[in-house]
């Protein structure tokens, strides 16, 4: 195929010198008694004998330097070949004299490279009738001549004619330092070689190689070395591991190739399945530019569309009002959807928590029952035990007392409280629903069983917030210090420092996946710490607090969303990628405490007012006024990912 | 209002609000206890934290003119004491950006010792 696309160079190329410039024309006959024993090679044009002869060159074999020198600037076109001031008139005669076949089309680099990137994707698919019609028309090369003719060579395994034409590509890989290149392509050559007489179990053979080619190219020893080595492999298999070794054939073959193509300029040799990479690198981009991209989503040309900027579907997405809940007769400072995501439990300063009942599938909630057996503590924060049946229920810095309640019967189930001196403002279940921790800024950190009993306790500590990992064992608690420390319970008990910062951590959460944590700072806003690397990742944008204790949450699918409230009554949502909100929900008409995001219906978000007010949040009413730009959007495939119904 | 966050100084000596017991400074701040106010005496600190500001004022004391803020709990808004903006005697700059807390108005309470790295920051 590449043979003939070279003919149609040479013929084009002859009738072009032919009508040009004498000088050039003479230097067309300088090179005819030198090609002339290749000219059996390129018999496949069958024109006149006078384009095979120019052709010649062009495969690299008398006039090397110029025609490298050609291959640079002009990138195949043959339109260009030649000298440069045979000029326009001769490329109008060209065309004219080409009429019978394929107009002679001058395209710029930037057409030809794309020409060529789609000849070689045809090339890849098996479409050869219509590359070479491709090439013919267009007037380009797929690729130079003697590289075609170097790989047909490598992926037959004809080295001493592989090894002949990297001689004739030398001067194309003109970079000033060609003759090192040269020596390591030849010892990829050699490589292989030297492998596949292994392979074949000719062990004289692959010495030979070894000794006589191999070791005087003076060229990376060490491998050298190593590849003497696997002579000793006693069987093919275990030469195929020793050596990361694909065995003799076409597959091997193919990678030495590849690795041969990366030391090429891609004006000679395109590296392999250039088109998909480009089309990949798109891809990626715009996932990252995804406003709301769904990070597990691994983004590639098989899950995505081309045929569309690739867009995460809004469809979904918690963006406005859906219900206002207004039981409650004073300031709400808490809600926490339950793991299963089937109720929402809300803490009030007017000292209940109300349990609500989620309804996946109309998306509404009602109240289930209110817990009002806490009195005179004003509720500042809630946690669910993993299997979604207990709360454990706290109070403020001034509050001694934690209460763990059955949310099905509305039973109180653990009254707990140590000393009445306690202050006990923070407490969660551990991950796996066996302990609770509470602690407070008098100096408390307590580990309890679920009956309320005291296990252990650590002194000297006074914390703001506090949370388990994942392992059940480390708690997670921010200090008075600025700081969030790691405490181990465990025999022997340990404590260590995670992060700190300049100013004072309010509350703190982790996602589930254990590894990041979001944390609102007295005065600075969200921020977002790797807690492995101990490294601050991200500083989101937008909220205000400085004098109340307010939280945040992960949330969204595969929780690629942060969500927090904020002192200026709006809730804020940001992709866990990028500083700027991409949404603010307003609603509130004063501060928003907390917010909720469901963890199994990402479509809910919940937040908590000092409006006295719990807001969920959902997606926009399908049909009637969905935007036109979520109509585009809806092309890509994810969007079932948001819709729970 | 929403809950209202307080932060903690530690320390081995407290002083807190008189009235709900919110932690304000400890002794590593304390400059001196020479001053009086309007309940008598009063104490010099350099860090004292949960503290809301009142507007700016000026101010004739016995050392000269200054500018100050009344200084209240940021839990109960008790007023506390107040602290120095701005001295217009040379001699009485170092008391610009510390507060005086009345003595009467506050209690002192026993902390305990907390490793390094606390208290300076």
């Amino acid at each position: 195929m590449n043979m003939q696309s070279t003919a149609a160079l040479s013929s084009s190329t002859a009738q072009g010198v032919a009508g040009g410039t004498s000088d050039s024309g003479s230097s067309t006959a300088v090179e005819q008694p030198a090609g002339s024993d290749n000219v059996t090679n390129d018999t496949g044009a069958g024109g006149d004998g006078a384009a095979d002869e120019v052709a010649q060159p062009s495969s690299g074999h008398s006039n090397n330097t110029t025609n490298g020198h050609d291959v640079k600037h002009n990138g195949f076109a043959t339109n260009n070949n030649g000298s440069n001031n045979v000029g326009t008139v001769d490329g109008e005669n060209n065309r004219e004299n080409n009429s019978s076949g394929y107009s002679g089309i001058h395209l710029d680099k930037s057409n030809q490279e794309i020409i060529r990137l789609i000849g070689q994707y045809l090339q890849d698919v098996g479409l050869e009738k219509s590359v070479k019609t491709l090439m013919q028309e267009s007037n380009c090369y797929l690729e130079h001549p003697s590289a075609t003719k170097f790989r047909e060579h490598v992926l037959v395994g004809d080295w001493n004619k592989a090894d002949a034409d990297l001689k004739d590509l030398e001067p194309l890989i003109d970079n000033g330092k060609s003759s090192t290149i040269i020596t390591e392509m030849k010892f990829i050559l050699l490589e292989q070689k030297y492998l596949e007489h292994l392979d074949d179990g000719n062990p004289l053979d692959a010495l030979h190689v070894l000794r006589s080619e191999l070791t005087p190219l003076q060229h990376n020893i060490s491998r050298v070395h190593q590849l003497s080595s696997y002579m000793m492999c006693a069987t093919n298999h275990d030469l195929y591991q020793r050596a990361k070794w694909e065995g003799k054939g076409i597959t091997s073959r193919a990678l030495v190739m590849e690795r041969l193509q990366t030391f090429m300029p891609p004006s000679v040799m395109m590296s392999p399945r250039r088109l998909r990479t480009l089309l990949q690198q798109a891809v990626e981009l715009q996932s990252q530019d995804c406003p709301f991209h769904d990070m597990a989503w691994e983004t590639n040309l098989q899950t995505v569309s081309l045929l569309t900027d690739h867009c995460c579907s809004t469809d979904g997405f918690p963006m406005q009002t859906i219900q206002v809940l207004s039981d409650h007769c004073d300031e709400v400072w808490f809600c926490k959807f339950s793991p299963d995501g089937l109720k929402l439990a809300t803490g009030s300063k007017d000292s209940t928590v109300i349990i609500w009942d989620v309804d996946p599938y109309k998306l509404t909630l009602k109240n289930r029952r209110v817990l009002d057996g806490q009195a005179q503590l004003n509720v500042s924060f809630v946690s669910w035990s993993p299997d979604s049946k207990l709360i454990l229920v706290g109070g403020t810095e001034d509050s001694h007392e934690l209460f763990i309640w059955n949310v099905d019967d509305g039973k109180l189930v653990v009254k707990f409280s140590q000393s009445l001196d306690d202050s006990l403002a923070c407490g969660t279940f551990s991950r796996d629903g066996n302990h609770f921790v509470c602690g407070g800024q008098k100096g408390q950190l307590y580990l309890c069983d679920l009956n309320g009993t005291l296990i252990d306790s650590w002194e000297g500590v006074r914390v703001n917030s506090v949370a388990f990992r994942a392992d059940n064992k480390t708690i997670l608690a921010a200090d008075n210090h600025y700081r969030i420390r790691g405490y181990n319970f465990d025999n022997p008990r340990s404590d260590f420092d995670i992060l700190r910062e300049p100013h004072p951590i309010m509350t703190f959460s982790i996602n589930s996946a254990d590894r990041l944590a979001l944390l609102n700072v007295s005065n600075q806003g969200l921020h977002l710490w790797d807690i492995e690397d101990k490294c601050l990742v991200r500083r989101f944008q937008g909220i205000r607090q400085s004098n109340f204790a307010i939280h945040s949450c992960f949330g969204g699918v595969n929780e690629s969303f942060v969500a927090s409230g904020s002192e200026d009554k709006v809730v804020y949502i940001w992709h866990l990628k990028r500083e700027e909100p991409l949404a603010k929900l307003i609603g509130h008409t004063k501060t928003v405490n907390c917010v909720s995001w469901n963890p199994v219906y990402p479509s809910l978000l919940a937040s908590a007012s000092d409006d006295a007010t719990v807001r969920i949040w959902g997606p926009k009413p399908t049909g009637s006024n969905a935007t036109t730009e979520s109509d585009d959007c809806s092309s890509s495939s994810s969007s079932s990912s948001w819709n729970m119904t | 209002m929403g809950r209202i966050f307080l932060e903690h100084l530690g320390g081995l000596k407290l002083f807190n609000c008189a009235q709900c017991h919110t932690n304000l400074t400890n002794r590593s701040q304390l400059i001196s206890t020479r001053f009086t106010g309007a309940t008598g005496r009063a104490y010099l600190f350099k860090r004292v934290v949960n503290l809301t500001f009142s507007a700016i004022q000026e101010r004739v004391m016995l050392t000269g003119r200054h500018m100050v803020r009344d200084v209240m709990c940021k839990n109960c808004g008790a007023k506390l004491g107040w602290m120095y903006e701005f001295a217009t005697e040379e001699t009485q700059k170092y008391k610009e950006g510390r507060v005086i807390l009345e003595y009467a108005l506050i209690n002192e309470a026993e902390g305990f010792p907390s490793e390094a790295g606390g208290t300076s920051h």
